[in-house]
């Protein structure tokens, strides 16, 4: 973890197989100087607040078999409402390395750090972007951030690659043609600002890897602005070292039409929902993936169990993508979470504890499934490298999309509490994200009063949130499962009925 | 009050007489039973060995070696608490990094979830938790009339309603004990009738008191494994010195191979603590681990291993850790505290934790006061890494006292802890000065 000491120099990218037509699945390596080398096809870690949720820096580096992380801008510039004027934090990090992001954020420097301005999925702004500004959602509300101030928090913090801002709405619904054109118009404004602030002459150019977006909308819209970024990168390759894709449909046409194009890495920016949308966007020719349905899933308690190539079997029956580890079923396995993965999750520990994890609501809980599933992914792209390299890739996802149901379950757990920042609530009448607390067996007063004896140290400092006393005890939930009768206590072995007296 | 550290200095004396006096005998008769199994310095059962390392030549201070069936610790020691088999968010393997080879588990919660059944069926805590070193487990005797409003306490046992169809349940020492021996804890901890120190009804105490006595005595019959597992016995009697010298004479009796003393850390004040651990150290055998319950602040560590105590456990530091608290030489701060947004420094300076230790050290995670805030209350993260942080200090500041104490310089230990946290000498807490004062420590000379 200790820094290299020199600085970066420039990324690469080879392309080592392609397929004969437009897009199609290809073989990579991207590589930066004194990080972890990735195989492409592949997918990087995805953060909040600048860390994999559930996964201390530590694990991330030993366990969780990821080469690169995504951020978001918006999750280190919130404005606390008594200090309003203070600016980020994040900026004013001291770093010996001149990585201020990935120090701040105490990221291993064997992992490559992206950064762009909206966690992925992105919370839709009610007011939109403008000309020169989008609207982004941090712990504290919504704010503007300009084109100009992007820029220089870009530079300030120094990530290995950066997402130039693209005029986007965020909504499941398609743009209009009318704003589809001015998505276009501004990203091509800010991309041509982009290219003058990090590249322009009289400016020493910046050793950040631009990953230009490509806006979910029709080629014909684009086409203009597309037509920039292949210039732009024509004449001076440096200044954009990959593109940063929203829909991989778009992929084919940008192939055929820019063929200088073609060769840069392609990040996914697509969020797909389950494996099988990954590989029909890898079949188009997508290089690396940022998937929330990884945290999605250990979230609910779903161990995912998928493999490239599906296992052969005689049965006909769909396998499912992921297994629900709070179910009581696992309650005394002690078989790995799935068979034969060599995660640290299934080399140290079974389905017994991460059951009971999951059942007592213990955060260790998350963190394995984090690290298992984690694992499952980087597994799931090397079997796919493979194929790739052998020519059996095209077959192998064919089985694959037959042999496997086509959701992840939904999983039946507690999910950890969500945050302000997770979600937007969506008027009155929403249901509630998190299950009240316990508080049965004690009223009130009494529960408050055990808090304080046993944290005075908590009170002086008027903490609240996290650990606001109730919230506290009702953490490890200290009274009987609310269902269980004297009967199941007494076949637990906790206590035996009793004769009234 | 006033008078209080007064008479207990008297009391000391009194009492140093008496047990000469009344120990003597036992004393000479066990000490020659132990002679015979091992030298002088060393005791063994059949699933423990003590070793008495060295003795602090000014106070009651020990520094020992405790070897359990999964291993040697050190004492004196703090044991974090991992209630449901885990401790909160950190992985058995980061625990260990700590330095941790003895945690908690709480029966009263294994029992709930995932229950007995399943402990058997999975072959105990440890392997349900993937922990290769030792265990302690306490009776659930305490959360049960801690947390259960309708629990009762009879001979038999502790009655309680279910909490779901009303009808009575009991819990007795035959299934604490059963369900320890399920566990499988190299610690286990005999049911005790635990009233609050502070519990004004003197009969009533004195009932708990020997009640427990009577426990131990079910809990040693029911005890199916002593071959591998250790039953410790626990000392009641409240804030009376004379209920807690007859519960120890009882308790010592019966030879169980550690001892604890129990009730305590219940809102009573300091100075009746520093009473009742040094009441009860002063009668127990030398060669036996003395274990103080629920204990967890800093301070209260350093005077009680002053007193002579060895072990201790509390979830303070753990659960403050969620709080965005962290534990320092320089006292608690708040992470979330607006002082820290832009604070780059470590959590603590010149800490050794994973979090703290300089970037170019191994395992170092290269964490600043700046990211804890970050996310304090936002990630999950930030609270695991205070807890790593934070039980770290605490075995690390066990692991200080210990070494002081083999270099025979625990006084001067003991100053610099109290320096550091209280920079003004005025502001020494009157309970730790006097209990310090009793066993030699004057913390304002200097």
């Amino acid at each position: 973890m200790s820094s290299d000491g020199h600085e970066p120099t420039a990324m690469t990218f080879e392309l080592l197989k392609t397929a004969v037509k437009d897009g199609g699945a290809r073989l990579g390596r991207l590589a930066f100087p004194g990080r972890r080398t990735v195989d492409t096809p592949n997918f990087f870690g995805l953060t909040s607040r600048g860390v994999i949720p559930h996964v201390t820096p530590d694990n991330v580096e030993k366990h969780l078999l990821t080469n690169g992380t995504y951020m978001a801008l918006e999750d280190f510039i919130e404005r606390p409402q008594q200090y309003m004027t203070r600016s980020p934090p994040v900026y004013e990090t001291p770093s010996p390395n001149n990585k201020p992001l990935q120090s701040f954020t105490a990221m291993p420097s064997s992992i490559i750090t992206v950064l762009g301005s909206r966690r992925l999925p992105a919370v839709a702004a009610p007011m939109g972007n403008t000309n020169q500004s989008i609207s982004v959602f941090t712990s504290t509300g919504f704010q503007a951030i300009t084109t100009k101030q992007y820029i220089n928090a870009i530079q300030t913090l120094n990530p290995d690659i950066a997402i130039p801002l693209a005029d986007l709405t965020h909504k499941t619904s398609a743009p209009t043609s009318k704003r589809a054109l001015r998505m276009a118009e501004r990203t091509d404004d800010w991309i041509k600002e982009w290219f003058m602030e990090m590249y322009g002459r009289n400016k020493e150019p910046s050793k950040i890897a631009t990953f230009a977006p490509v806006l979910p909308i029709s080629y014909s819209i684009q086409w203009e602005y597309l037509e920039r970024l292949s210039e732009e990168h024509q004449s001076n390759p440096s200044v954009l070292s990959g593109l940063a894709v929203y829909d991989a449909d778009l992929i084919p046409d940008i192939s055929s039409s820019y063929q200088n194009l073609d060769t840069l890495p392609r990040l996914a920016l697509t969020t797909p929902s389950n494996p099988h949308q990954v590989l029909r966007q890898l079949s188009l020719g997508m290089d690396i993936f940022l998937l929330p349905f990884l945290s999605t899933a250990s979230d609910a308690g779903i161990a995912l169990s998928f493999t490239f190539p599906p296992p052969s079997s005689e049965s006909s029956e769909l396998l499912p993508l992921g297994i629900d580890m709070s179910s009581p079923e696992h309650a005394i396995s002690l078989q790995p979470l799935t068979e034969s993965c060599t995660c640290y999750a299934c080399t140290t520990h079974h389905r017994a504890f991460v059951q009971h994890l999951l059942c007592a609501r213990e955060m260790l809980g998350w963190t394995l499934l984090q690290i298992h599933n984690h694992a499952v992914l980087a597994s799931f792209f090397a079997s796919i490298r493979e194929a790739l390299a052998d020519g059996t890739f095209e077959e192998k996802a064919r089985q694959f999309a037959l042999r496997y149901e086509p959701e992840i379950p939904q999983g039946l757990g507690e999910r950890p509490r969500a945050r302000g920042y997770h979600f937007k609530s969506e008027g009155p009448g929403e249901q509630k994200r998190n299950r009240p607390a316990w508080s049965k067996f004690e009223d009130e007063k009494k529960i408050e009063d055990k808090v304080a004896d046993l944290s005075i140290a908590d009170e002086q400092n008027g903490t609240s949130g996290l650990g606001s006393g109730v919230d506290s005890v009702a953490e490890t939930p200290l009274v009987p499962d609310e269902n269980a009768d004297a009967k199941d206590l007494e076949e637990m072995g906790f206590a035996e009925k009793a004769e009234n007296k | 009050m006033r008078a209080g550290p007064k008479l207990f200095h008297l009391c000391v004396h009194f009492v140093r007489d008496l047990s000469c006096l009344i120990f003597g005998l036992s004393s000479s008769l066990r000490r020659m039973s132990i002679v015979q199994r091992m030298a002088s310095n060393k005791a063994s059962s059949a699933a423990l060995t003590f070793e008495l390392v060295a003795k602090c030549s000014t106070t009651r201070a020990r520094a020992s070696i405790l070897t359990l069936p999964h291993g040697p610790v050190n004492l004196p020691i703090f044991m974090p608490v991992a209630t449901q088999a885990s401790l909160k968010g950190i992985t058995p393997e980061q625990l260990e990094a700590t330095g941790c080879r003895l945690c908690l588990n709480n029966t009263y919660h294994l029992g709930l979830k995932p229950g007995q059944e399943v402990l058997d069926a999975v072959g105990g805590a440890h392997k349900l938790q993937g922990w290769k070193h030792n265990l302690l487990t306490d009776s659930g005797g305490f959360q049960m009339v801690s947390l259960l409003k309708l629990a009762k306490v009879t001979e038999e046992g502790v009655r309680f309603l279910s909490p779901h169809d009303g009808s009575p349940m009991l819990l007795t020492p035959e299934h604490s004990m059963s369900l320890q021996n399920s566990i499988g804890s190299d610690i286990m901890m005999q049911l005790d009738d635990v009233l609050v120190t502070t519990h004004p009804d003197k009969a009533r105490m004195r009932e708990a008191m020997e009640r427990s006595v009577r426990w131990l005595d079910r809990c040693i019959k029911a005890h199916k494994n002593p071959d591998r597992q250790n039953l410790f016995c626990i000392i009641q009697g409240g804030l009376d010195l004379e209920m807690r010298r007859e519960c120890c004479r009882e308790m010592v009796a019966r030879d169980t191979p550690g001892i604890a003393i129990g009730g305590l850390s219940g809102g009573e004040a300091k100075d009746d603590f520093c009473n009742v651990v040094a009441t009860c150290t002063e009668l127990l055998p030398d060669l036996k681990p003395r274990y103080v319950m629920g204990i967890g602040y800093p301070e209260d560590l350093v005077v009680s291993v002053a007193l002579g105590a060895d072990m201790f456990d509390c979830v303070w530091p753990t659960r403050t850790a969620r709080f965005g608290n962290a534990i320092t030489k320089h006292g608690v701060l708040n992470m979330k505290k607006e002082q820290y947004a832009k604070d780059f420094g470590p959590i603590e300076d010149g800490c050794g934790c994973p979090c703290c230790r300089p970037i170019d050290q191994e395992g170092a995670i290269g964490v600043t006061r700046a990211f804890v805030h970050h996310n304090s209350a936002k990630e999950t993260v930030a609270a695991h890494l205070l807890t790593i942080h934070n039980v770290w200090y605490q075995l690390h500041l066990m692991g200080g006292a210990r070494d002081a104490i083999i270099a025979d310089k625990f006084p001067a230990f003991v100053k610099e802890f109290f320096n550091n946290l209280y920079p003004d000498r005025k502001s020494y807490p009157s309970w730790a000065v006097n209990a310090l004062k009793n066993v030699g420590i004057d913390l304002f000379e200097s």
